[in-house]
């Protein structure tokens, strides 16, 4: 398989950079997610790495050697990588079967190999019902199916994936999301899934890497970008968060607004400012005897599974809350928050 | 497993991009095709026989017999021309896009059947009908009057016939830029403006009339170009009335012993007039496109003429009755007559002309030189215009905005300039060209390259560049994608590209006229020759397969494409 490096990827528009000195890697076989907000970037690296745009500095290796630099690059056709494309991008003069087949003839591989492997592609994503058809005959999801077949069959180095599933329905997004992962770990390419759905990255990566104005901002492991965030902005991107905002006053404390938070995990600033988050479903909500924090409900929404409330502290900030449905409070109630050391985590900016 | 090669000669490889070396020759070509005629043209204009750079041409057209008066003709009857072409195309648009009158779409038919007729074909048929003495017109009038031999009602050898016969071929255009804008325009503000207490009138005048006027002042200059750079008309009707315009000028400068020189000089303000009102054209019309025909949107509120419908409708009729069938029907009748002056019975009727046509010692390779330079520079045009209009549309290569206007550069250029620069560019070496039908080629390419380029630059904006993308991250190289997936998905606008320039070039007279020799004559050419000749029952035959070939190339067009196409005015 193939590790994919970019270092100091960089790449501009005008003076304005898309990419800017972005460092990834990818190890072989894993699944990265580029996720970040529209126009951060990602669409930029996608084309940078499938060579069809030259980066302005930088470099990208593939399984050791350089395919991409300043200097030139090795041409999307030359570089054994397949691409979905936000669009599908399938070729409305071509059946499924011949969209699929596609690729492989290119390879000049015997026809009845061709017509095997197609044949097994379309068993393995349910298209074989729909082999003759075109693919305006197709719903979307379908037509998503036969994307991921054409660029599956042709056993890519690596998959480059764009917003694959922005164009479907939530249902199907959804079921698509899990059909990702699975054909991932039954194939193991080498995979960049570019989203900007936290959700959809959480379900189907190895690693996200959240980027922001062409750089990443931080990478890792699902649950290391969800429970250790180094920034606000990765904080808030994935999942919801209160943020609080104050000074540090002690070695893990921190004084917001005259509220006291201990944080066993995080980095400060080197300034002796606090940011500090912590998610809503960790804070306990109680009676107003208990709890390091006495307030009052706001407002109370009921969720089904959960509740939500917005707390209105004492000491000033407004802190949103998710309990379990079976804690409840009224609107207008006095009510204590507990804020464990545990799950406050500083942030360095 | 690893990539195959290493990496330094991948890099290598990967930075040239093969693929953009063919695409590259044609835009070199291009740049070729349009600046090098275009240069020697202007080296002409400064030099003299020897040379040596010298303002003796210009001085030379400053003779007022030359120059002056061929151009003050020249003004005058284009703006004759683009008067009248608005004042018969206007209200016939109003009539068809915004009233109530009968059998629209009949009329809307007929104003697209008047573009199957070549102008020049048109003049002589004009010749057949208003000839003083033999013209079936005049003949009629002495019939019925009782007129003597010498009298006449319509002299066509005259500038007010031309102006006629020329602005009956040009208003088809300003008709569709009229009838389009009054299509497309959001009738809501008429209603609005009704609604507000405006009269019929006031309306007309406040709302309609400026939503309309950019197109139509398009439409007027575009009557304007046309009238001041047609050759076949003026040359046909003004030569026998003993005056020149502009283009005969050229042509007789180039009549033996050819002043190459002076020539040029005197295409040089034919040149800037055109690029001059072409640029006004293109700020009038602003980004708006108005050559597509067809496609309404909408009903539109039609405003109801009442008892008029009906008069109006026979105006309608009468107008288009004499502006395009009477021609075509006069060119009928002479193909079929042994001589013009014949009535037209059961008894007179031969096939005469036409073994007599065919008979003509050269008809055949005229007919096969046509073809084959119509068949090539279609081929070749439309190949270009993909090439060059797939290099801008995905801004592929560095300098593609210069490729763009060097596409659409020669639409600047009337026939008998690009003839002229053709022929001082390529009766020289490297390019000995003159004599051949290579030059011919040349000049059609460059003529249609316009026309052809936005058609397809149109398509290719249509297209989305991820499906090429996708074929190219699957392996297949640039031209490969360009091949197995953007030719078909462009297939019908190549087809209608591919018609356009065919009729374009067998149907081409401006430029022709001074790049062919007897070995390689045109059909266009073959039939201005016969008219000297005063052979116009020839005529009329090759003049009706030219229009039948046309009619047949532009029903398929239209077939494939399902968009208008309709053949030049040149
Ligand atoms: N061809 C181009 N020319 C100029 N600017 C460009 C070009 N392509 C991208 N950009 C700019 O680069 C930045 C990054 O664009 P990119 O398409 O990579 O964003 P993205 O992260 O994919 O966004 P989205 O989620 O909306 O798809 C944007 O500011 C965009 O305007
Ligand atoms: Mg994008």
């Amino acid at each position: 398989m193939s590790k994919l490096v970019l270092s100091g990827l960089t790449k501009r528009y005008g003076s304005h950079a898309a990419v800017d000195t972005l460092d990834l890697t990818v190890e072989s076989g894993h699944l990265v997610s580029l996720l970040g907000p529209s126009g951060c970037g990602k669409t930029t690296t996608l084309r940078l790495v499938s060579g069809f745009a030259v980066p302005d500095g930088g470099s990208i290796s593939v399984a050791g050697q350089v395919v991409s630099s300043a200097r030139g690059v090795v041409p999307p056709e030359k570089r054994e990588m397949s691409m979905i494309f936000q669009s599908y991008a399938l070729w409305p003069h071509l059946t499924v079967a011949e969209n699929v087949a596609y690729g492989l003839k290119l390879r000049k591989l015997p026809r009845a190999d061709i017509e095997r492997r197609v044949q097994a592609m379309l068993d393995t994503m349910q298209l074989r019902r729909f082999e003759a058809r075109y693919p305006a005959e197709l719903s979307g999801g379908q037509q998503q199916r036969v994307g991921l077949a054409r660029a599956l069959v042709v056993e890519p180095k690596i998959l480059l994936l764009d917003e694959p599933l922005s164009n479907l329905d939530a249902s199907l997004r959804e079921e698509m999301r899990h059909e990702i992962r699975r054909l991932h770990d039954r194939f193991h390419y080498t995979t960049i899934y570019v989203t900007h759905d936290q959700a959809e990255a959480m379900t189907t990566s190895d690693l996200i890497a959240v980027m922001r104005d062409g750089k990443i901002e931080q990478a890792g492991a699902p649950d290391d970008i969800y429970e250790r965030p180094e920034t606000e902005f990765v904080a808030r991107f994935i999942g919801s968060t209160n943020i609080l905002r104050g000074r540090r006053v002690g070695e893990h404390e921190a004084d917001c607004d005259g509220l006291r938070l201990v944080c066993e995990s995080g980095h400060w600033p080197e300034d002796g400012s606090a940011v500090v988050s912590i998610r809503p479903h960790r804070i306990t909500l109680s009676g107003a005897a208990d709890g390091s924090a006495p307030g009052t409900v706001e407002r109370a929404i009921y969720l089904g599974a959960q509740r939500h409330y917005i707390v209105a502290l004492d000491a000033g900030p407004k802190l949103q809350v998710l309990a379990s449905s079976d804690v409840l409070a009224h609107e207008g109630e006095r009510v204590g928050l507990t804020l464990p050391p545990a799950h406050c985590r500083a942030l360095i900016r | 497993m690893s990539l195959a090669l290493n990496t330094t000669r991948r890099l290598r490889l990967g930075h040239v991009d093969l693929s953009l070396i063919p695409l590259g020759l044609a835009g070199l070509f291009l740049a070729m095709l349009v600046l090098l005629p275009l240069g020697w043209l202007l080296a002409y204009t400064v030099t003299d026989e020897s040379g040596a750079l010298s303002w003796t041409n210009v001085v030379e057209l400053a003779d007022t017999s030359l120059f002056l008066e061929p151009f003050i003709t020249t003004f005058g009857i284009a703006l004759g021309v683009a008067s009248l072409a608005c004042l018969l195309a206007v209200p016939l648009a109003w009539l068809v896009a915004r009233t109530d009158v009968p059998a629209r779409r009949l009329l809307r038919g007929l104003v697209m059947v008047s573009f199957i007729t070549p102008p020049f074909i048109g003049a002589v048929a004009w010749v057949l009908l208003a000839a003083p003495n033999s013209g079936l017109l005049n003949q009629y009038y002495r019939g019925i009057t009782g007129a003597g031999t010498f009298d006449y009602l319509f002299n066509i050898f005259s500038a007010a016939g031309i102006i006629f016969v020329m602005a009956s071929y040009a208003f088809p255009y300003v008709f569709v830029l009229a009838a389009n804008t009054l299509d497309r325009m959001p009738h809501d503000l008429e209603e609005a403006s009704a609604i507000l207490g405006g009269g019929r009138w006031h309306t007309f005048r406040r709302v309609t009339l400026p939503m309309v006027l950019p197109a139509l002042l398009a439409g007027f200059i575009i009557a304007f170009l046309q009238a001041m750079t047609q050759f076949g008309t003026p040359a046909i009707l003004a030569l026998p009335a003993g005056f020149h315009v502009l283009t005969t000028k050229i042509w007789s400068l180039f009549q033996f012993p050819p002043k190459a020189h002076l020539a040029a000089a005197c295409a040089m303000p034919l040149l800037l007039v055109t690029i001059f009102l072409l640029r006004l054209e293109k700020t009038l019309l602003g980004r708006r496109g108005y050559t597509m025909v067809g496609g309404k949107s909408g009903s539109p509120q039609l405003a109801k003429l009442g008892v008029w419908r009906w008069p109006a409708l026979l105006l309608a009729l009468l107008l288009l009755f004499v502006t395009v069938l009477l021609p075509n029907l006069v060119l009928v009748r002479a193909s079929m007559l042994r001589s013009v002056s014949d009535p037209w019975t059961l008894e007179t009727i031969t096939w005469a002309n036409v073994p007599l046509v065919f008979g003509l010692s050269n008809t055949v390779g005229v007919l096969k030189n046509t073809l084959v330079t119509g068949v090539v520079s279609a081929t070749l045009g439309t190949a270009f215009a993909v090439l060059i209009a797939y290099l801008t549309a995905r801004r592929a290569v560095p300098g593609h905005q210069v490729l763009g206007f060097l596409a659409t550069a020669p639409a600047a250029i009337p026939g008998i300039v690009l003839g002229v620069a053709l022929f001082i560019a390529y009766t020289r070496p490297p390019f000995q060209l003159y004599g051949t039908l290579w030059i011919l080629l040349l000049a059609f390419l460059t003529i249609e390259m316009p026309p052809a380029y936005q058609q397809m630059q149109a398509a290719f904006r249509g297209l989305n560049p991820e499906l090429e993308d996708a074929s190219r991250i699957l392996g297949a190289g640039r031209m490969k994608s360009l091949a197995k997936v953007v030719a078909p998905l462009l297939k019908t606008s190549v087809a209608a590209t591919w018609c356009f320039v065919f009729i374009g070039a067998i149907r081409e007279l401006s430029a022709t006229i001074l790049l062919t020799t007897s070995n390689t004559k045109l059909v266009s050419v073959l039939i201005y020759d016969l008219n000297e000749g005063g052979a116009l029952g020839g005529i009329a035959v090759l003049g009706l397969v030219l229009m039948a070939v046309t009619a047949v190339v532009v029903l398929i067009a239209n077939r494939v494409a399902h968009v208008g196409v309709m053949p030049d005015g040149r």
